[in-house]
Formats: structure tokens, C-alpha cells, sequence
């Protein structure tokens, strides 16, 4: 596969062969992804702690370390403290978000580094959660010193409140696990008092003894760990909607009873189900804590660091600067906005120029200039200059507040979907109630007490334990290792309707391409090079040429180049320069006079044209490229094209699904011909929807919904989120932004659009396997019915078989990961 | 066979008693973390490799 050269030292991952990162480490050369890793990995050596790559397990894969927070600095403000700290004293506690954990040898390297710096009292690593609970001394170290740390050696962490973030959802959780808990020991109680009644004590004298003491261990455990059931049932009853929960707690209660009313009347024909009872509530427990346990891990995973920064804005008062919480800025305050920033209010610029980035909110990767009178939006970021900003809005009202709200309300409007189960439990509810029904009346002409028992038993043989875990055991197994694959599933209903899906929609920008302006191809007379080849030595000073008389401009195409050059780490010469905005740049650099731009501009400063270039520029404008026509001393040289990449796995993810006969469709906000121009090179055969305004894609999601077809939507942007929400499954990237990703119902943290299908197979065959296992309930039931309703089930039958059956269940839902295998 | 009036009940208090282990446990966050703790232990500071493979380096370095 790759050889050492090939692969990041740091986070072992390919290194592109246009990127060449090298450092002395330890004496060897070595090679790295990006200067993210190489920073990281000189620092860790720096501290005397390269033990964390032996310790790092053989095989495992980092990923580079993500972007550090920025303005760690406000952090060490008490009032932004206050918020996550219990006290404000000398020493102080505190819960941080960290991401980068990826492996056991991770908490060593941050628990080491930690306790390494004075001041630090306590730092303990959390690996599943991904957590840190750092306790300081505020009078030795500032808590900025100690994130900044984190940053150096690769992990961004953020303080959290644990209450707010996760309280409720873990105090749940725990609440389940505790019945869990006390079902389990009444289980293992009641079974050696059962197998004492099954071999003969029901004849001798302490038969009472031990259907009493069935009865003390069985009432709290219908009443402690049934409860959940109760109250399910009794709000489904409620609303006239018969759920799981109440064929639970008949099934429960009416076997309870049956028991009770046999050691009440001491009939000695009579036999008591108190271990059924127990055991039935212990198996749906099980599976019930499963399901919330992957809940919970998909809404762990999903927490980001930017939704937990905390709002501040630095706002003027008496031409001084203050530090606030945004809670205590006012309409109409002034707030200063520094460059790099993201813009904590909805205002009007009324001093400096800037330009602002506003992909966030727009998708425009394009950024827009600012000056005084302009508006500006919460959530942009700001590029270069110092905004003073009169506030108009201030967080619910401004324009991502908004968004923010429709995405709420959009989601609280959406229906449940039905599952299997429950479509088929209330069938099964009535009928089982019927058959026992008859039973009865059949065995009443005989005998009241016989008619009792058979009436019971069949309640009890068909209590739904199979059934109850057929959908959370598939689910619980599917949303495990999809996790484990980094495929994250809000829930499980998402698994039955994702399986389902005729129609995926597919957001351009940033999610089939890579979502940043980049240059793709460069033809010369004699030479080319295209992304992914080595640069010819002449190409190479042709760009840092153009990338010298490119650097002051603000122009995309520009950014683009010189990003090339800085990631070649071209020596960029001094020159002089001229700039016509929508034309193009020109400048002499090394005595050559040298211009780049359109083919006016080329016109215009009377460049001699080179037909060969006509072909390629044409080439490429079929493409979708934008293509950059470069002069040197009067005569056209070169052509640089300039795009968004597609991302390397989108041909191959479309080709497969639309082989599996789901429809494909691609929308954008560009040009009509440069959305199909992308389509095309997709492999084509997929519709495209162009030139749809931002708030108009959820319009488009509803029109394909009107007309019948199950919509998916894959996309990253927060002007995807409505579309996200409408969409009958909503797919983020887990790179994309905070509100997107609390949209979606699947996200895919490791950004491989490829996981699109694996996610749809992980959808069909969880659906098949919740399928089969109603298929095995079902099947029971047809043995087991009439068996009961002849009055042949004692209650040591009924405790053989229905672990079996539920075994039987649980067996086949764990085969749903042999998927995973050909992966 | 009269001992069983004794045992029944003590092994139900000892069962409880686990169950309220279990809870203590539960609520301490014993279970918050069930992969890191059990790596932890066995990284400790006695690395062997890399104590071995440390001289060796510092005297390569000296040497060239």
C-alpha cells in the first residue's frame, strides 16, 4: 500500500503529492499532511513526549488536528467563567469539550502535557465521551494557558456546562439503567425459586412459602422497573394510539394478577408466573437501554465546539473597549468587530472597510466587502478590517436566529413516522386479547378455573417480548456500528425511512466538491500540470510569477493562486502592480511585464493571443472551471483553471446509486450551465435543479414531495438546513456547520461522501432484519397460540420458550454488522 | 429444612445490597468512561523500548 514516505508520521494518513511538509524529527526526515501535523508532532517531541506515538496503538488512524478555538484569551473573563465554573476561588473546576480524542494514547499525551504545567491540579481524560475535567489554580495559570496547550499538541477544547449539554438525557439514561438493574436481580432471584418449584416444591410444604416470596420479589419489579411501560401505555390510551408500551404492560400486569390471584386462593392446581413476569420486563429493559445508550452516543458525538462558544462581544463605551457577554449588549450599543472574528450581532457598519465572509449563511464562498451604511449579519466572519457596528438585533431576531427557528419549528412539525412495529402492534394487541377472549368462553363449558389458566397463558406465550426487542435490537446494532463507521443516526425510525428513499438531493457546493476555490490545471505551450501531478520546475515559477502580481487582490481566482504558490511555498518576488477589478491584475515581477485576467483584459493591454489556449479555455468552461489567461512581455503564455473540486469519492458515490435505481438530483445556487457542466462530469444521467436562491431549498424539497417521492437531502451548509429539516431524511457532513448538523438525522463525521451508501445499504438491511425478526415473533406465536389455547402451556414452557424466542431475535440482529465487512 | 426461613431473606438483603452497589457506582461515574480507564493503567512512565532506544540516540547524536 503506501510506504513511510507516503504517509503522514503525525496522523498516518496519505500525503498529497503536491503537498510536501518536511521536518527534522529526532534526527530523521520526515514527511507530513499538512502543517497542522508537523506543528503538533514538533511540539509533542518538543516536550519530551514522543512516547505517545508508541503508545499509539499499530494501525490506528489520527486525523489531523482539528482548528484550535480562537480568542482563548476572553475565556479567562470571570463573568464568561461563571457560566461553566462552580466558584470563582483560587482554585477552580471545570468541564472541557475536547476534539481530536481518537485513542487511548491520546489521554496520555493530554493528561502528561497537562500535569506538566504548574498550577494544574487535576486533569483527567474521558475517551468515550471525549471529555476533560481540568481542576486549576487561577493565581499560578490562566485557563487560556491551558487551552492554548491543548492547541499545540492537536486537540481544540472548549469548556461546557455538562448540565445543560447532556443533564437530562444521562439523568434518563441512568433512570433506566437502575431499573434495568433492580429487574435483573428480581430475575435472578425469582429463577432458582422457580427451577426449586419446578422440580417438585410446588407438592411440599413451603409451596406457599416460595409463591410468597415470587410475590415480594415480583411487585416492585412491576411497579419500579415496569413503570415506564405503565405510563407509556397509559398516554398512548390516552391519545387512542396503541404503541409497544401496552401490549408491556397487559402482558405484565395480567400475568402479575393471574399469580397473585393463585397464591391469594392457594388453588392447588393453580401455578404462578412470577419469573415470567420479571424475566419479560428484564429482556425489554435490556433492549430499551440499548437503544437510549446509541440515542445518547449520537448526540454526544454531534456536539461541536463553535455551538458552545460562548457569545461575547467587545462592545465601546465611553471610547472604551469592554469584554461582554452578548446577554448584556443592548440595541443600538456600539461593538467593535476585529478581523477573524465571527460577528456576535445583526448591524450596520458605521466606521472602517472590510469584507466578510458570509458563506454561512448565503453558501456564497465568495466574500463581499463591507463599508460604513452596509449590513452585516450574526454568524459572518470578518476578513480583514476593524468594523465598528451599531447593533440593530441581537440573538433570536437576527438573521441566523432565525434560521436557527424555522429549523426548530420545522422539526417539531414534522410527523413521526410510523414503523413496522407499530403499525402491527395494534393488530396484535387485538388480537391477542380476542384469542384470549375465546379461549376463555371455550373452557368455560368445562371448567372456570381451567378457563382462567388457558385464557392467562395465552396472554402470557403471546406477551410481545420478541416482538418488543425485534426494532430496538436491530436499531440499537445498526446505530452501534455505524457509529463505530462514522455514520451517526439521530434515530431509529431515520434506519426504516432512509431505507425507503427513491429520490437523494444532492447540495453543490461544499458537499460534491470541496466547498474553497482552488487551482485545478495550468497549460503552457510545451507543459501542463493538472491537481494530484508534480509541478514542472516551469509552470512552477510562472505561478509564483502570477501569484506576486495576484497578491493584493481580493478577486477568489486570486486567493485561489495564491494558495497554490503557498502551498508549494513559492518565493514570492516584489513587483509592481495594477488592479482592474472584474478584468484582471498586471505587474512587472523579475523585469517581465506580466498580466492576468479575462480575454478583454488581455485585448485591452494589446497581448498577443495564442490560439492553442482557445481550445482549452473553451475545454474548460464546459467543465464548469473558470479559467485565468496569463501574459508575460506582450504575449498570451498560459491558461490557470480555477474551481471547486469535486470530491474525490462523488462520481463513484453517484454512479452506485444509481445503480441501485435511486434517483440522483443536484442542486445549486450557480449558473444553470455550470451546475450541468458539474452533473456531466458526475457521470451525467442525474437532474439538475440551478440558480435556486439560499431559502429557496426547502421550497424544492417540498415541490419533489409533493409529488410522492421520499426526498433525502445531503448537505453541509446552514442554508441547507431548512432543506435538511424538510427532506424525509436530512444527511450532514460532519465538516459542516453546527446547525446543519443539528438538522440532519445521519451525519457522517468522517466527511466521506461514500458513506451516503453505505448508509442507505445499513438502512435496507436494518430494515430486513427488524422484517425477519417479526417474522420469528410471529412464527412463535403460531406455534405457541394454540398450544396455550388448548391449556398446554405450564409455567415451565412458557419460561423454556420465551427466552428462546427472544434469543432468537437478539441472535439475529447482532448479523447485521457481517455488512460491515465488505467495507 | 427450617434454615431456609433464614437464608431466603438474607439473600434477598445481599442481593439488594448489590443493586445499591451497583446505584453508588452508577451515580459516582463509574461508568462514565469504560475504554479509557482500562488503557490507562497500562500506560504508565516505565515504557521499556523507549527508555532502551533514548541513550542510544543522544550517543548517535553526540558521536556525528
Amino acid at each position: 500500500m503506501h510506504n513511510e514516505s507516503d504517509q503522514c508520521f503525525h496522523c498516518s494518513l496519505p500525503v498529497p503529492a503536491e503537498v510536501r511538509v518536511t521536518a527534522e524529527v529526532d534526527g530523521d526526515q520526515r514527511h507530513f499532511c499538512c502543517h497542522g501535523c508537523k506543528a503538533v508532532c514538533e511540539t509533542i517531541y518538543a516536550a519530551g513526549l514522543e512516547g505517545f506515538y508508541r503508545r499509539t496503538a499499530e494501525g490506528t488512524q489520527l486525523a489531523p488536528p482539528p482548528e484550535p478555538p480562537k480568542d482563548l484569551a476572553l475565556y479567562d473573563i470571570d463573568e464568561v467563567q461563571a457560566e461553566f465554573v462552580d466558584s470563582l476561588g483560587e482554585q477552580r473546576d471545570i468541564h472541557l469539550l475536547v476534539e481530536g480524542i481518537h485513542c487511548a494514547a491520546c489521554i496520555w499525551l493530554i493528561e502528561h502535557s497537562l500535569y506538566a504545567m504548574p498550577g494544574v491540579v487535576e486533569a483527567r481524560a474521558n475517551l468515550t465521551a471525549r471529555r476533560l475535567h481540568l481542576k486549576w489554580d487561577n493565581s499560578v495559570i490562566k485557563l487560556s494557558a491551558i487551552l492554548q496547550r491543548l492547541g499545540e499538541i492537536g486537540y481544540a477544547a472548549l469548556p461546557y456546562d455538562p448540565e445543560t449539554a447532556e443533564g437530562s438525557l444521562n439523568r434518563s439514561n441512568r433512570q433506566l439503567l437502575y431499573r434495568m438493574a433492580f429487574a435483573g436481580f428480581a430475575m435472578m432471584n425469582l429463577l432458582w425459586i422457580s427451577i426449586a418449584l419446578y422440580s417438585g416444591a410446588d407438592r411440599g410444604e413451603f409451596r406457599t412459602m416460595f409463591h410468597w416470596v415470587g410475590f415480594a420479589l415480583a411487585t416492585p419489579t412491576l411497579l419500579y422497573s415496569g413503570w415506564p411501560f405503565f405510563k407509556g401505555a397509559w398516554s398512548g390510551l390516552r391519545h387512542f394510539y396503541f404503541g409497544m408500551d401496552l401490549p408491556i404492560a397487559i402482558g405484565a400486569s395480567i400475568t402479575y394478577l393471574y399469580s397473585l390471584y393463585v397464591t391469594l386462593t392457594g388453588d392447588p392446581a393453580g401455578e404462578v408466573y412470577y419469573d415470567t413476569v420479571v424475566n419479560f420486563l428484564f429482556v425489554i429493559l435490556v433492549g430499551r437501554y440499548l437503544e437510549a445508550i446509541s440515542k445518547r452516543q449520537a448526540v454526544a458525538s454531534t456536539q461541536r465546539l463553535l455551538d458552545l462558544q460562548p457569545r461575547v462581544a467587545t462592545v465601546m463605551r465611553n471610547a472604551e473597549e469592554h469584554i461582554v457577554p452578548i446577554r448584556t449588549v443592548k440595541i443600538d450599543d456600539e461593538v467593535l468587530i476585529r478581523p477573524g472574528e465571527r460577528i456576535p450581532v445583526d448591524g450596520v457598519v458605521i466606521q472602517g472597510n472590510s469584507s466578510v465572509d458570509e458563506a454561512m449563511l448565503s453558501g456564497e464562498s465568495k466574500p463581499l466587502g463591507k463599508r460604513a451604511g452596509d449590513r452585516l449579519s450574526a454568524g459572518t466572519i470578518n476578513i480583514q478590517g476593524v468594523l465598528h457596528v451599531r447593533v440593530e438585533s441581537l440573538l433570536k431576531d437576527t438573521a441566523l436566529g432565525r434560521i436557527i427557528r424555522l429549523v426548530e419549528e420545522a422539526q417539531a412539525s414534522k410527523a413521526p413516522i410510523q414503523c413496522i412495529a407499530d403499525r402491527i402492534v395494534p393488530w396484535f394487541v387485538a388480537a391477542t386479547l380476542g384469542v384470549a377472549t375465546a379461549t376463555f368462553f371455550l373452557w368455560l363449558q368445562t371448567d372456570f378455573d381451567k378457563a382462567l389458566m388457558a385464557a392467562t397463558a395465552v396472554l402470557i406465550i403471546t406477551c410481545p417480548c420478541a416482538f418488543g426487542l425485534a426494532t430496538p435490537m436491530a436499531i440499537a446494532v445498526a446505530s452501534g456500528q455505524g457509529a463505530r463507521h462514522g455514520i451517526l443516526v439521530r434515530n431509529g425510525e431515520v434506519l426504516e425511512r432512509f431505507s425507503a428513499i427513491d429520490h437523494i438531493v444532492f447540495d453543490k457546493t461544499g458537499t460534491l466538491t470541496k466547498g474553497t476555490m482552488s487551482v485545478t490545471a495550468i497549460h503552457m505551450l510545451k507543459s501542463e500540470w493538472r491537481t494530484g501531478e508534480e509541478m514542472p520546475e516551469g509552470i512552477k515559477q510562472l505561478l509564483s510569477r502570477v501569484a506576486a502580481v495576484e497578491r493584493y487582490s481580493e478577486h477568489p481566482l486570486a486567493l485561489a493562486i495564491q494558495k497554490a504558490a503557498a502551498s508549494l511555498r513559492l518565493e514570492l518576488e516584489q513587483g509592481s502592480f495594477i488592479n482592474r477589478p472584474g478584468l484582471g491584475v498586471g505587474g512587472v515581477v523579475s523585469g517581465q511585464q506580466i498580466y492576468a485576467g479575462t480575454e478583454t483584459w488581455m485585448m485591452r493591454n494589446g497581448v498577443e493571443s495564442a490560439p492553442f489556449l482557445q481550445d482549452i479555455a473553451a475545454q474548460f468552461d464546459r467543465q464548469g472551471a473558470s479559467s485565468l489567461r496569463i501574459a508575460v512581455d506582450g504575449r498570451e503564455v498560459a491558461l490557470i483553471a480555477v474551481e471547486d473540486p469535486l470530491r474525490e469519492d462523488a462520481q463513484a458515490l453517484i454512479t452506485r446509486l444509481k445503480n441501485d435505481g435511486i434517483r440522483v438530483t443536484l442542486l445549486s445556487g450557480d449558473r444553470q450551465k455550470t451546475a450541468e457542466a458539474i452533473a456531466q462530469r458526475l457521470g451525467g444521467g442525474m437532474d439538475v435543479i440551478a440558480e435556486v436562491l439560499p431559502e429557496e431549498k426547502d421550497q424544492v424539497i417540498a415541490q419533489l414531495q409533493s409529488v410522492g417521492e421520499l426526498v433525502a437531502m445531503v448537505g453541509d451548509g446552514v442554508n441547507d438546513a431548512p432543506a435538511l429539516v424538510r427532506a424525509d431524511v436530512g444527511i450532514a457532513l460532519g465538516s459542516g456547520t453546527d446547525v446543519s448538523i443539528a438538522s440532519a438525522d445521519i451525519v457522517l463525521m468522517s466527511n466521506e461522501l461514500e458513506k451516503v451508501a453505505l448508509a442507505s445499504a445499513l438502512s435496507r438491511r436494518t430494515l430486513r432484519t427488524i422484517r425477519q425478526n417479526i417474522g420469528i415473533s410471529i412464527a412463535y406465536n403460531i406455534i405457541m397460540v394454540p398450544l396455550a389455547v388448548a391449556a398446554l402451556v405450564t409455567p415451565l414452557v412458557a419460561a423454556i420458550s420465551m427466552p428462546i424466542s427472544s434469543l432468537l431475535v437478539i441472535g439475529n440482529a447482532a448479523r447485521i454488522r457481517t455488512l460491515f465487512r465488505n467495507y | 429444612m427450617e434454615v431456609i426461613y433464614g437464608l431466603i431473606p438474607f439473600m434477598i438483603i445481599l442481593g439488594l445490597g448489590a443493586v445499591g452497589l451497583l446505584f453508588w457506582a452508577a451515580r459516582n461515574g463509574q461508568f462514565d468512561d469504560m475504554e479509557g480507564e482500562a488503557h490507562r493503567i497500562l500506560m504508565d512512565e516505565d515504557l521499556a523500548p523507549e527508555i532502551k532506544e533514548q541513550p542510544e540516540k543522544e550517543e548517535e547524536k553526540k558521536a556525528s
